[in-house]
């Protein structure tokens, strides 16, 4: 896995990264298109501007390019400008596993202005939690933020990996947040709201970045965890600027097809 | 039919923008110097080049995502003109590229062509 700074930041501004698709198109005489998408060969790069790094922070990043081989072997990548979960707005979506006692309502008016809110009520005489594992690497730290209101006070947990986080909802919205890492040793991570039972509440806004606080809230819909992600180059070259302070920049690349 | 997304500020593009407008005629150019044009096609087509700037998290991520749902150039959605409001029921991005930059917390760029289709 690509390594955290001990900051818990994967990256420093500025960030760049690029989208890229591939269409077949054929244009006819009068203009008009015919087009084909090819779907396998979308391809994600990040480039990865680090300046001021610590002689062992140069180390480590380093020690994994060595580690990997340049662009040989895979490595997972978590999306440092990026929303983790999948399907954020719309928890009825298979990547969420949806507790049985638990009911969905969407459409409700959000706290930006949108409908993409949802009516969660726990019908069930025990607490009932709504989740997403992800299989990216436990020992990050994490920050899982999300908006939630309720029309009575209600205390409701935050999970992440084995930790929780109880937070009381009002009646106006407000962004709760936990931030912590899994087990050491595991290969994935859930995290997830818990309702005590009877319990309902207004959500919105669920977000997991791989960093210490929360950045604005964004939608997501395939996630942002890159498995098989590989260097693009074959070289690793750093600046020494000062005693104990390195800069470098790395390019990430990240295709569907590979 | 899918709308190409506004800002926070209900907005569609940003200073500066660039609109640009096509026409598709041939000329036949004969050896006494005159010539004879007629029309390839049936009408004009728009092209919009979209720069944002200044976008926080949010905002960047929904242009992410649109370009993602449209699959670069392939999906076709409607555009409304920030010029004059005419809707365009048929245009898509014009390439297969993207390019986001985050130069710092809420100062995110991109830029976007859009294209009107021949229908």
């Amino acid at each position: 896995m690509f390594p955290q700074l001990p900051t818990g930041a994967l990256s420093q501004f500025p960030l760049r990264k690029r989208r890229a698709a591939r269409t077949v198109v054929n244009t006819t005489a009068d203009g008009r298109t015919i087009k084909l998408p090819d779907v396998a060969a979308q391809i994600t790069e990040w480039q990865l501007q680090y300046t001021g790094l610590s002689d062992a922070e140069l180390a480590t990043l380093e020690q994994f390019f060595a580690a990997m081989e340049g662009s040989l072997n895979g490595f997972t990548f978590l999306d440092p400008n990026g929303n983790l979960l999948a399907w954020s707005d719309d928890p009825s979506q298979v990547e969420w596993q949806k507790a049985s006692y638990l009911t969905l309502t969407g459409g409700g008016a959000d706290p930006a202005g949108g409908t993409r809110a949802w009516h969660v009520a726990n019908s069930g005489a025990g607490a009932q939690s709504l989740s997403q594992t992800l299989n990216a690497p436990a020992v990050y730290v994490y920050c899982l933020s999300v908006y939630a209101r309720a029309a009575q006070p209600t205390a409701i947990g935050l999970l992440l990996g084995s930790q929780r986080a109880a937070c009381l909802l009002g009646t106006a919205w407000n962004r709760f947040t936990i931030t912590g890492t899994g087990d050491a040793e595991a290969t994935s991570i859930s995290f997830g709201i818990e309702l005590p039972a009877g319990a309902a509440i207004d959500l919105y806004g669920p977000q997991v970045e791989p960093q210490a606080s929360a950045s604005a809230y964004k939608s997501s819909t395939t996630g942002g965890v890159y498995e098989n992600a590989h260097f693009r180059d074959d070289v690793f070259t750093y600046t020494s600027t000062g005693v104990n302070r390195h800069s470098t920049t790395v390019n990430i690349l990240y295709a569907n097809h590979l | 039919m899918a709308t190409f997304p506004k800002l926070k500020t209900n907005a569609v593009a940003q200073y500066p923008a660039t609109r640009a407008l096509r026409y598709q005629n041939q000329t036949v150019r004969f050896l006494d110097g005159t010539d004879q044009r007629y029309r390839d096609a049936s009408g004009p087509l728009h092209r919009w080049v979209i720069r944002l700037s200044e976008l926080d998290e949010g905002e960047l991520a929904e242009m992410e995502g649109f370009f993602l749902s449209n699959q670069g150039q392939f999906g076709s959605f409607v555009f409304v003109d920030p010029w004059d409001d005419t809707s365009y029921p048929s245009c898509s991005l014009a390439g297969d590229r993207l390019d986001l930059t985050a130069i710092a917390e809420m100062q995110g760029q991109t830029i976007l062509t859009v294209v009107e289709n021949r229908t």
